[in-house]
This record gives structure tokens, C-alpha cells and sequence, in this order.
């Protein structure tokens, strides 16, 4: 056993946040393992893998490649390091669009269901963003019931999925430069579904052995998820729930209650969850919970759901994804609610040191020891109340003594939608543009992405942020790096007094925070609109721009995926944590040098992020020369 | 002499030497049949991580004289002159652990094996694969390396290499190449990268 002062100096080393750091000493305390005592069991890590020479595609390997340039040179299908790399790297990065357009089509499944009056407790809330879209889609909507505009248009937009018509209608929305770029790169995406069932078939034994051409369709198929299925999953988000505006709320694990059932909604998909906060608010279940000795119902987000919940109803976030085990281990959680992506799968056996309850709710990602609760959209109000019902039931067998919850939440203000950013500017771009111009503003910077337990937890997220903001550069956020910012006080108005004089003072004219909450990850699909309105204005490419984008702590295919859509899109992009590409120097120059040629952005890796300011600051520099601003 | 000799910075740490060894050491010598035996054979070469997540393949050195040897009680453990082998008399050890004591690297380890019938653990260390030697073939874990961290081979012509490597970084001779190890451009910034990594954890704690 460690003694407290120990538990702390590791727990110190484990995150920055002190309310993450007080949960830890209990998790070491507890003796609850977490993904930071996973990772230490797991050294040392496969130098193969990292390095993604390692290939188990098929019975013929496992293979993998000497790295120092002895045998083996190749696989036993005589694959090259090049070769082995470049198809690893699409395999993930085709996971990672699969998740996030799988969740889009989910969310349109829900809103046609809607639409055809078949679900139950949903309605479409956002009747000028349904109009403004269907018009996209050549919709007709004068004179006509928003249901049946809905319909339409969520069945042409499903239709896209697996479409014969070899394009996609959101991606009309890149500048046109930009488009004209990817024809002429032969990287303009066709489909959904497509360009992911493509690189299966191409990363099959004897297809693609062109590394390069692989990496064409790696970008390809990141644009279909970026400016498709992603895309359609805000878009669907917002028509069913609404367009986030600015709110303010709380977090950190501090949004957890001593006296009400805390319910925790984790994982990534509103539909269930958007129920769950009206089922919480039935006076029934109020009261029943008062029966059961609380004092309420305490909903709090964790992840993407919990992003989602924060934009749209101001729902507290308790924290992004090294946070989850972190949550059960303060003893106050009734329900853990997940959905899918990003739960960790230990997730039911830190439960079972607890009272908690795991309750899933997708098909796709039963988890063993978890109630499974069936989701479906015809009885999605009852199946949440359901859920909230089994929390109330829970809470009896809390043990008090054994709860810890750090005690000050940290103000935050999210909401900053696409929509909601060009509002505040006042219905333009130009105030934005004009500061960029006059260089109050240097540049935007998107840092997006998950936590890793080989960075500090939330280390990189904040110290970039920080560096950003000081040197004048507006950073836009989704996903777990937003909720740490949030956690780390970076999300509301006074935070500009970081910033440095320039931004200091947009903010402050403005009132809005110098790190702006646009949402959870499908959500960077706001940053790619937010980059093309803006280049519209200035009839420009989004490459043009003085533009950056960083995910210093990212673990997630999905995050390969953003990482290359941004990239394709014209957005220079660093990463914290080394991509599995370092083993064939041929892929490693064509992401970090020779794409600057086709899509003027690369990939840097620079895990300090200092640094990576220092990289992000040089490129916007180098953009903003090349407008002659 | 021969020997399995270690070149640390060409370890990537992916244990296969570890399996091989255990594979090796098992009842059935075959991995499928190896993870399902009782006792489960368990390797007897340990790849350490290290600082910067670089590794270490820690291993017996069969030292001559050999410590452990000079303080066994029951002289369980005895020198195969044929391959000059420290090895264990699994039946004369009565795991009294002195020989781990007196071990400069900390390899030996207590472990069940097939070879004793009841379950009392004795040290199991690497016996240099003599089996293997005896039939031509080289040590389980430098055939399974793929990176030549470990060598098997004469020792004087191992080192030589090392040494000459060694000479040509403190002269640094311009136009020469230095024969082992060249580490090249991307690992080298792989590693840089993981450094940057391990050392951002603990210095800003």
C-alpha cells in the first residue's frame, strides 16, 4: 500500500487537475486500478506496433519489419515498411470515420422516425437549420410541414450513406478552391459508406501496394467523415435538439452531488441521453427520488454525450475520458449510461468496486457486467425513464462513508456553434477577419482530441491552449480537449486576461471566452464550416488561411481521422502523441513535408506544447505572409 | 566463448524473446499447447523498460566464475563446460534464494516447472538453451530477435564490433561509417519523441 503523501506525488504526475488529482489518491487508496496502472503494467510496448511495422492482416504473419535496416525487409506477402505502415494507418483511420459517420446515421435514422411520427419524445427543434439544409439538398420547404421537409431530407441524407450519385451534398460547402484541389488530387469524396468499404478492400493482401495511393484514399476517406458522416451527425444533432448557443454551466468532478442521484451520461450519442434529461425532469421520478432520501436527480456528462448535453441544455460535464473511472471511484455515482465509443470496457469492474450500475443502451457495444437496457427511438422516453428509475433505486445502497467528491466545480461557458460564433461577430465573418487582418488576432487554432495516459492528463490540452491564447491566436475546441479546458477555467470571459493584449481585447468587446467550446468530436465538423465560411468571405481556400489545428493528447482512431481530414482540408495539424508511422520514413515525409505541396498543410509531432505554439505560430505565420497581411 | 550479447539500443521492446524463451522452456515446446500447460512455462529473459521508454533485455550472463554457483549450498547449480552454461539440477535446488542474492543482474527468478513434481518453485533461470546448442541451433531468444539486440556468437567477435562502433564515435572521423549500431533518421526521432514524452510527465509534476 502507498501512503498518502505518495499516492499524491503520483497522482500529481498522472493529471494536472487537482480535482482529478484527488480522485486519484482514492483510486490508489481504494486500490481501484485505472488505465494509468494498465499502462505501467504494459511496459515496455511493442516497438513493432509503435512504429507500425507490425502487420497481423492475415495467416500468412504475423509479419513485421526489422526498423534498422537489416531482415526482414518485408512481409511474407513481401510487403514493404512503406507499404505495412501506410495500410495500418488506413485500417485505423477507417475505423475511426466509421465510428463517427455510424453515429451520424443513427442520429438521421432517429430523425426520420421522427419525422414519420414513429419515435417517441422527440421533436424537431431546430426548424430554420432543417430549412436552411434542405434547401443544401434541393428540398422543397415553402408551404410545406416541417415533418415532411424532415423526412425528405433525412432520407436523402441516409441515401448518401451508400449513394450511386458519387458525391456528397455537404461537401458542396468547402470554398471552391479547395474543392478543385481534391478533384485534382482524386481525393473528392463519393460516398459514406464507400470510401470505408474501400479501404477494406484495398488494405486486403494483393489490392493496394502503392503507399502513396493508400495514403490518398486514407485522406479521401477522412473527408468523407469530416465533411460527411460527422458532418451529418452535428447537422442531425442540431435539427433534433437543437443549435447550441452559448450557456454556462460547471465542471470537474465536483458536479457529482453528496445528496442527489448522480446519474452519469458517457459515450457519444445524444439520441438516448437528450431522453434521459427529459425523463430526469418527470415530477414523478423527482419525487421518487425524494422518496428514496435524495434531494434530486443529478445529471452530469462525461465525454462526447456529456459535450452534447453541455452545448445544448447546459447539463455540468464531470470530465473527458480519463475521467470515467475517475467518476465511480468517488463512490457517488447510482448509473454510469453509456452509449458507445471511448468506454473503457473495464469500465463494469471499477463499477463493481462501487454501488455504480453500467447501464447500456446500444446494441453495438454490450458490455459485460452492465445492465443492458435496449434503446429504440418508438419507446426511447420510457426506456430513460426506465434508467433513471434504476439510479433512484440505487441510491439506498450508496455508501457515505466511502463517497469523495473534490468540492469546487469550475465555471464554463460552451455553446459556441458555428452558428453561435457568427452571432456573436454580429451575422459575419468580417469582424474576425478584420481582426485577423489587423493582427489582434494572429490566427484560429482547432485543438481537438482525446486524453492519453502517456500524457499528463490534460497537460497538453491546457499548456497549448494557454500558449495559444497568450500569443494571440483565438483557439477553438471539441471533445475531451474542451472539457479540460473547461475544467482548467479557460471556458468563460475573464480567461482572456491570459490572452495576450490583441485577443484580450476582441474577447472582452465581445464578451466571450479566448478558448471557445464548440462541441464534442463529430462537432470539428463546425471548425471545417466555421474555415469555409470564413474563406468564402475572403474568396480564398481553407488552406489559405492562417489556420492550425493540434491534438496533444489523442489516443483514438477517430482521431486519425480528424487529424487527416483537417490536414486534406488545408489545416496544419500537430500532434502530441507519435502516430504508428515512425517505421517507414517514405510515410513519415509525405505527412510532414510533401503533402505542404498538394494540400498546402502537413502533420508535425511535437509532444511538448510549447513547442508545438512555437510550430502552430510559425505556420500561421507563414500563411498570413502568403495573404500579405 | 560464446554468448548471447546484448545491444541495448537496438531493443525495441517487443518481448518476443520473452515468449520464445518461455516457449522454449515449456513441456511441449509449441506456443498453442504452451499457454494451456500446467505449470504455464514463464520466461527466464526479462525485457525491462527503462528510462524514456527505451528497454533493456536483461538476461543470465553465465559469468565464470559464476557467483550464484559459488553460493549454491546444494550445488544445484553446475557448469556445462561444453557450452560453459551456468545450468540447475532442478532436483538438488531447495530454493533457498541465495544464488538470486548473489546474482550482479537479478535474473534469477523462483518459478513452478514441468521438470519437479509437486509445485515447490525452484530457480528457473536461462539455462542458455543448451538443448537447442547441443542440436546446432542458437539460443530461443536471440533466433527470436529481429532487431540483433541479441546476438548469439563468439564474444571476442561481438565485442569487436561494439568496440569498433565505440572508436568511431570518439574520433568521429569524417566519411567513415560507423558499422553497428546506425540507428536511423525516424527511429531516432521516434525515440526522441518518446523521450520528450516520458520526461514531460516528470518534470512538470
Amino acid at each position: 500500500m502507498y501512503d498518502t503523501s505518495e499516492a499524491k506525488k503520483i497522482a500529481e504526475k498522472r493529471a494536472l487537475d487537482a480535482a482529478d488529482q484527488e480522485i486519484i489518491v482514492k483510486t490508489i487508496e481504494d486500490g481501484v486500478e485505472t488505465a494509468w496502472d494498465r499502462l505501467e503494467c504494459q511496459q515496455p510496448q511493442c516497438g513493432f506496433g509503435q512504429l507500425g511495422v507490425c502487420c497481423n492482416r492475415c495467416t500468412m504473419g504475423p509479419c513485421r519489419i526489422e526498423p534498422f535496416g537489416k531482415k526482414p525487409d518485408r512481409g511474407v506477402c513481401g510487403a514493404t515498411a512503406d507499404l505495412i505502415v501506410a495500410r495500418n494507418m488506413l485500417d485505423d483511420l477507417s475505423t475511426g470515420a466509421a465510428a463517427h459517420s455510424d453515429h451520424g446515421r443513427e442520429v438521421l435514422e432517429v430523425l426520420l422516425e421522427t419525422a414519420e411520427g414513429k419515435s417517441q419524445g422527440y421533436q424537431i427543434t431546430d426548424e430554420e437549420k432543417l430549412k436552411s439544409i434542405a434547401e443544401e439538398y434541393g428540398i422543397k420547404t415553402e408551404g410545406r410541414q416541417k415533418e415532411a421537409v424532415a423526412e425528405d431530407l433525412a432520407r436523402a441524407m441516409l441515401e448518401e450513406y451508400g449513394t450511386l450519385k458519387n458525391s456528397i451534398q455537404l461537401v458542396e460547402r468547402a470554398p471552391e478552391k479547395t474543392k478543385q484541389l481534391w478533384k485534382d488530387a482524386g481525393i473528392y469524396p463519393r460516398s459514406v459508406d464507400r470510401e470505408i468499404v474501400e479501404s477494406m478492400h484495398r488494405i486486403h493482401m494483393g489490392v493496394g501496394a502503392d503507399y502513396v495511393n493508400i495514403l490518398l484514399h486514407a485522406m479521401r476517406t477522412s473527408l468523407s467523415d469530416g465533411w460527411g458522416g460527422s458532418m451529418m451527425a452535428t447537422e442531425g444533432s442540431d435539427i433534433l435538439f437543437g443549435t447550441p448557443t452559448p450557456v454556462t454551466s460547471w465542471a470537474n468532478l465536483g458536479t457529482l452531488s453528496h445528496d442527489k442521484v448522480n446519474v452519469v451520461l458517457h459515450g457519444h450519442n445524444p439520441v438516448l441521453s437528450e431522453m434521459i434529461v427529459k425523463a430526469a425532469e418527470d415530477p414523478e421520478l423527482i419525487k421518487y427520488a425524494e422518496e428514496m432520501g435524495a434531494k434530486g436527480i443529478n445529471l452530469v456528462g462525461m465525454c462526447c454525450t456529456g459535450n452534447e448535453l453541455l452545448m445544448r441544455h447546459g447539463i455540468p460535464i464531470a470530465g473527458n475520458m480519463l475521467d470515467q473511472e475517475l467518476a465511480i471511484a468517488t463512490g457517488s455515482v447510482e448509473v454510469m449510461v453509456i452509449d458507445y465509443q471511448c468506454i473503457f470496457p473495464s469500465i463494469t469492474h471499477t463499477a463493481g468496486c462501487y454501488h455504480t450500475k453500467v447501464i447500456s443502451t446500444s446494441e453495438k457495444s454490450k458490455v459485460q457486467g452492465a445492465t443492458y437496457k435496449e434503446f429504440h427511438p418508438e419507446t426511447g422516453l420510457d426506456t430513460a425513464k426506465e434508467i433513471v428509475r434504476a439510479a433512484i433505486e440505487n441510491y439506498p445502497n450508496r455508501n457515505h462513508g466511502r463517497v469523495k467528491i473534490p468540492s469546487k466545480p469550475i465555471q464554463l461557458m460552451a455553446g459556441f456553434s458555428e452558428e453561435a460564433i457568427r452571432k456573436a461577430l454580429g451575422g459575419t465573418y468580417k469582424p474576425l477577419i478584420d481582426a485577423i487582418v489587423a493582427g489582434s488576432i494572429k490566427g484560429v487554432v482547432g485543438i481537438v482530441g482525446c486524453n492519453n495516459p502517456k500524457i499528463r492528463h490534460d497537460y497538453g490540452h491546457i499548456t497549448l491552449a494557454k500558449e495559444l491564447i497568450k500569443r494571440d491566436i483565438l483557439v477553438v475546441e471539441t471533445g475531451c480537449a474542451a472539457i479540460a479546458s473547461g475544467k482548467a477555467g479557460l471556458l468563460v470571459p475573464e480567461a482572456a486576461d491570459l490572452a495576450g493584449d490583441g485577443l484580450k481585447a476582441v474577447c472582452n468587446s465581445l464578451g466571450i471566452p479566448p478558448v471557445l467550446h464548440m462541441g464534442s468530436c463529430v462537432d470539428c465538423s463546425r471548425i471545417l464550416v466555421l474555415a469555409a465560411h470564413v474563406a468564402d468571405e475572403l474568396g480564398v481556400g481553407i488552406g489559405d488561411l492562417p489556420l492550425g489545428g493540434a491534438a496533444p493528447e489523442w489516443y483514438s482512431q477517430k482521431a486519425v481521422s480528424i487529424g487527416t481530414y483537417f490536414v486534406s482540408s488545408g489545416v496544419y495539424t500537430v500532434l502530441g502523441i507519435p502516430p504508428k508511422i515512425f517505421g517507414s520514413p517514405n510515410v513519415l515525409k509525405l505527412l510532414a513535408v510533401t503533402l505542404k505541396d498538394v494540400v498546402n498543410a502537413s502533420f508535425a509531432v511535437e509532444p511538448d506544447p510549447v513547442l508545438a505554439a512555437d510550430l502552430l505560430e510559425a505556420e500561421i505565420e507563414r500563411k498570413r505572409t502568403a495573404l500579405g497581411i | 566463448m560464446k554468448t548471447v550479447f546484448v545491444r541495448p539500443e537496438l531493443c525495441i521492446g517487443c518481448r518476443h524473446c520473452e515468449v520464445a524463451c518461455a516457449i522454449e522452456h515449456a513441456e511441449s515446446k509449441n506456443l498453442f499447447d504452451a499457454i494451456v500447460e500446467d505449470p504455464v512455462s514463464k520466461p527466464r529473459i526479462y525485457v525491462e523498460p527503462a528510462i524514456n521508454y527505451l528497454t533493456f533485455p536483461n538476461r543470465c550472463r553465465h559469468c565464470d566464475p559464476a557467483p550464484c554457483m559459488q553460493v549454491c549450498p546444494t550445488e544445484a547449480l553446475y557448469r556445462d563446460v561444453d557450452t560453459g552454461t551456468v545450468a540447475i539440477d532442478y532436483a538438488k535446488c531447495i530454493g533457498c534464494s541465495v544464488c538470486a542474492m548473489a546474482c550482479p543482474f537479478g535474473i534469477i527468478q523462483f518459478q513452478n516447472v514441468f521438470q519437479t513434481d509437486n509445485d515447490r518453485e525452484v530457480n528457473a533461470k536461462c539455462d542458455n538453451c543448451i538443448e537447442r546448442q547441443k542440436d546446432g541451433r542458437i539460443p530461443a531468444c536471440a533466433e527470436a530477435c529481429k532487431t540483433g539486440a541479441l546476438e548469439f556468437g563468439d564474444a571476442n567477435e561481438l565485442i569487436r564490433v561494439s568496440r569498433k562502433d565505440f572508436s568511431m564515435r570518439i574520433i568521429k572521423s569524417a566519411g567513415t561509417d560507423v558499422e553497428v549500431p546506425k540507428i536511423p533518421e525516424n527511429i531516432a526521432a521516434f525515440r526522441n519523441i518518446m523521450k520528450k514524452i516520458a520526461e514531460t510527465r516528470e518534470e512538470t509534476a
